[in-house]
């Protein structure tokens, strides 16, 4: 036998872990100062930048690309060399790789406190940052599929299959939901809009979740836990059926994130029955994983890293189980804006995300540094607080969103809103946004056992950056001499090549029956004559709607019940949004809908209620937004913003921009002060906040305008309360 | 509401279909596929964690399983 001698590269591991835990704690702490924010606003601190509006994409972003990103590329560089029996293809890109994502973890948090987002959920970053994630996951790409080209043993593991699934599908996602018109160096507007620009961006969101934090993570569990068990994977035939089964139903459910909401009824459906469906593979994929320990159930008694695999399973099962059943469009009229949904993805980042990713940095930190543990006793000091931690946030998390789904369709007997003042549904959850600020400390607290652990476990032991291996190259293995079903298998999985087009093929069929009929609609939403395209000054309000994270407390979407009419006004049609470049619906009501805010208040009232919220609505959690009545509002902008509109598809005549745009801003920014003044409010003209009112005064008016046969011929609602 | 949306996109119902057969199609495709493999070469690639070619891990896991 021609046995070869190459080494495993263990730096670029090291590397990885010390990232992971350095921006886990920091996503976290993002996370709890949001926390501490939703119920008590001195925690935004008055500035701009410690806003939540600003804060909770910081956490979001931290959290899932920073924290579980970098634990990703942790565990898959380990693992993907010692599958591979081979060292990473490259280097040098492994260190693109690590250092291009810090870049761009940086470059993220820097200019989402600045306010530089696009609004779209996980998906915030601005185009030049999109660009240079878009090369690193290149890098990656290359790195990985080059690795496994030039491997030494025949066949892909399981593993390996979801980490070249999870390369595809995120670069295909990122690219196809960043499509944008740049409008400066850190600006720019989707090329999509209203309706499309909502599928979109939650067809790649759902996937995002699905193809960033779960099927990598299955890999690395499909690897780390026999490896940890030493024991091989309870079926490795039912691992075949999960992988398979997972990345071709993942793709369709994206729309489930929109229901009931001016989504077409079809795609709300597809969305609903292959949500339903995904139960069967993710609990074929946890069942696997936990019928792994049979027999070895003692070993998760002394291994703290068997006892958070097993509890991040386990969580992974809830999730999975609760997601299809969120999906069922009777279930989400209830849950849908409400912090269930928070419950229930925190339910996958804390228990699925954190859980396997401390199992991990347990497991590998003795190895990398050849030595033991420091603490077991620790590490299960770690775990139990874990637990309550997760519990104190998760639980109530529960209870406050059934408790205000519930008292949002309450009615009295004489068919009256129970609760009519939005307020008073949110102040009835305020004890519940504090037990969960606690469970979210606990959990921070665990971590820092872990960090202490972990810091003493390196310092007893010795790194060892490289390690000795051996194995037979390919070309010296011999040929397969069998026939028949198995020979085509070895066939199938021991091409690269055939295998990564083939997944392509499976992720890209789905997205395509998915979004091709939405570009069909553009000819087919029913046209709302009086729907027009925004004013310039409303162009600038929006986009400092946009600066500000409004979305991510106010939705713009009012679904077809009679609850939602009655609170909010006439439900909101997919013609309205023909101009909106990004769609603004949301995904959460912190505060109630906006999307008939306009002329329900006077220009007063909401210059009042954004320099304190609590004189016009006493005991709000909303941030004050003071700075936005003293700071200048930026109009050198406003040609290339009209421009990249235009381009994008709102009809501004050609040259608007040039003067009449500015003449047309004025004229309206110096109404709004004379109706400042009307109600005893001195302002000048060129605040940002006389943006800001003009956009909110606009919103869904439109339709009041004519009303359109369409909508009076639909005015009857949903039979939902 | 929904329906007035997309009243005029001649077969849209047909998107739903091409869906459902394309995925039961593949499913059925992968579950073939799995059961027709042989127990011996599953137990060779469930092995595969377990044996990198190094020393950092010298332990085998137990063959019994599929």
């Amino acid at each position: 036998m021609n046995l070869e001698t190459f080494r495993y590269d263990n730096r670029i591991v090291r590397a990885f872990a010390i990232a992971t835990i350095v921006w886990g704690i920091v996503g976290m702490l993002a996370g709890l100062l949001a926390a501490l924010q939703l119920f008590w606003p001195g925690a935004n601190f008055d500035l701009a930048y410690t806003t939540f509006g600003r804060v909770r994409p910081l956490h979001t972003n931290a959290v899932v690309f920073a924290f579980v990103g970098n634990a990703m590329f942790m565990g898959i560089y380990y693992s993907l060399q010692r599958l591979c029996k081979a060292r990473m293809f490259s280097d040098r890109l492994s260190w693109a790789n690590f250092w291009g994502w810090q870049g761009i973890i940086v470059a993220a948090a820097v200019t989402l406190l600045s306010g530089f987002t696009t609004s779209k959920e996980y998906a915030e970053l601005e185009w030049p940052i999109d660009i240079a994630i878009a090369v690193v996951w290149v890098i990656f790409t290359i790195n990985l599929l080059g690795t496994i080209v030039k491997r030494r043993e025949k066949h892909m593991y399981v593993a390996i299959w979801f980490y070249i699934a999870t390369a595809i599908t995120v670069a295909v996602l990122h690219i196809g939901n960043s499509i944008a018109m740049p409008a400066g160096w850190l600006k720019s507007y989707p090329v999509y809009a209203g309706v499309q620009d909502a599928l979109v961006q939650w067809w790649y969101a759902h996937n995002a979740v699905a193809f960033f934090l779960t099927t990598p993570f299955l890999g690395l569990m499909y690897y780390f836990l026999p490896k940890a068990a030493e024991r091989p994977v309870f079926s490795y035939r039912l691992s075949i059926i999960h992988f398979w089964g997972l990345i071709f139903l993942y793709i369709w459910a994206g729309p489930h994130h929109l229901l009931y909401t001016a989504l077409p009824d079809w795609a709300q459906s597809l969305g609903m029955v292959f949500s339903v469906m995904l139960v069967a593979p993710s609990w074929g994929g946890m069942l696997n994983g936990l019928l792994t320990l049979r027999g070895a159930w003692h070993k998760v008694r002394e291994e703290p890293m068997l006892k958070f695999m097993v509890v991040a399973l386990t969580a992974y099962g809830m999730a999975t189980l609760e997601g299809p059943l969120l999906s069922i469009k009777s279930v989400n009229a209830l849950s849908h804006y409400t912090d269930w949904t928070v419950a229930h993805v925190h339910t996958g980042a804390l228990g699925w995300n954190g859980f396997l990713a401390f199992s991990m940095l347990y497991w590998l930190f003795p190895k990398l540094w050849n030595t033991k543990l420091y603490s077991v006793k620790l590490a299960n000091w770690h775990f139990w607080i874990a637990i309550l931690g997760m519990m104190f946030y998760i639980v109530p998390m529960y209870w406050s969103g059934v408790t205000q789904g519930l008292m949002w369709k309450e009615f009295t007997s004489d068919g009256f809103l129970q609760y009519p003042n939005f307020l008073e549904t949110v102040l009835q959850l305020v004890p519940m946004y504090g037990l969960r600020a606690v469970g979210g400390s606990l959990y921070i607290v665990g971590v820092l056992f872990m960090v202490f652990n972990l810091w003493q476990t390196a310092r007893a032991g010795q790194f060892v950056p490289d390690v000795e291996a051996q194995a037979v190259p390919l070309r010296s293995q011999p040929a397969h001499v069998e026939s028949g079903p198995i020979y085509k298998h070895r066939w199938l999985e021991s091409r690269v090549v055939l295998f990564t087009v083939l997944s392509l093929v499976a992720i890209l069929i789905g997205g395509a029956v998915e979004i091709i009929p939405l570009y069909l609609i553009k000819s087919n939403v029913p046209t709302i004559a009086s729907v027009k395209p925004y004013t310039p000054l409303e162009v600038l309000g929006r986009d400092l709607y946009i600066r500000e994270g409004c979305v991510g407390c106010h939705s713009q979407m009012i679904r077809p019940f009679r609850s939602e009419t009655e609170r909010y006004g006439e439900y909101s049609k997919a013609g309205e949004f023909v101009y909106d470049h990004p769609f603004l619906w949301g995904s959460k009501r912190t505060g109630p809908d906006l999307h008939r805010i306009g002329g329900k208040y006077a220009d007063a009232w909401h210059f009042n209620h954004m320099e304190d919220p609590r004189t016009m609505s006493p005991g709000s959690l909303m941030p004050r937004y003071a700075w936005l009545l003293t700071q200048k509002l930026d109009t050198n902008s406003l040609p290339a913003r009209i421009s990249a509109l235009r381009k994008v598809g709102v009809p501004y005549e050609v040259g608007y921009e040039q003067g009449q745009a500015q003449q047309d801003l004025a004229a309206q920014a110096a109404k709004i002060v004379t109706n400042l003044k009307q109600g005893s409010v001195e302002s000048a003209a060129d605040r940002e906040i006389i943006a800001l009112i003009a956009y909110l005064q606009r919103l869904g008016t439109d339709i009041k305008a004519v009303a359109p046969p369409a909508a009076q011929a639909a005015t009857s609602t949903v039979n939902q309360p | 509401m929904i329906k007035n949306v997309l009243s005029d996109i001649g077969g849209i119902g047909l998107y739903g279909v091409i869906s459902v057969c394309l995925f039961f199609v593949i499913f059925s495709g992968a579950l073939v596929w799995a059961f027709l493999l042989r127990k011996p070469h599953l137990n060779a690639l469930s092995q595969l964690p377990l044996n990198d070619g190094s020393h950092e891990n010298s332990q085998k896991g137990n063959p019994d399983h599929e």
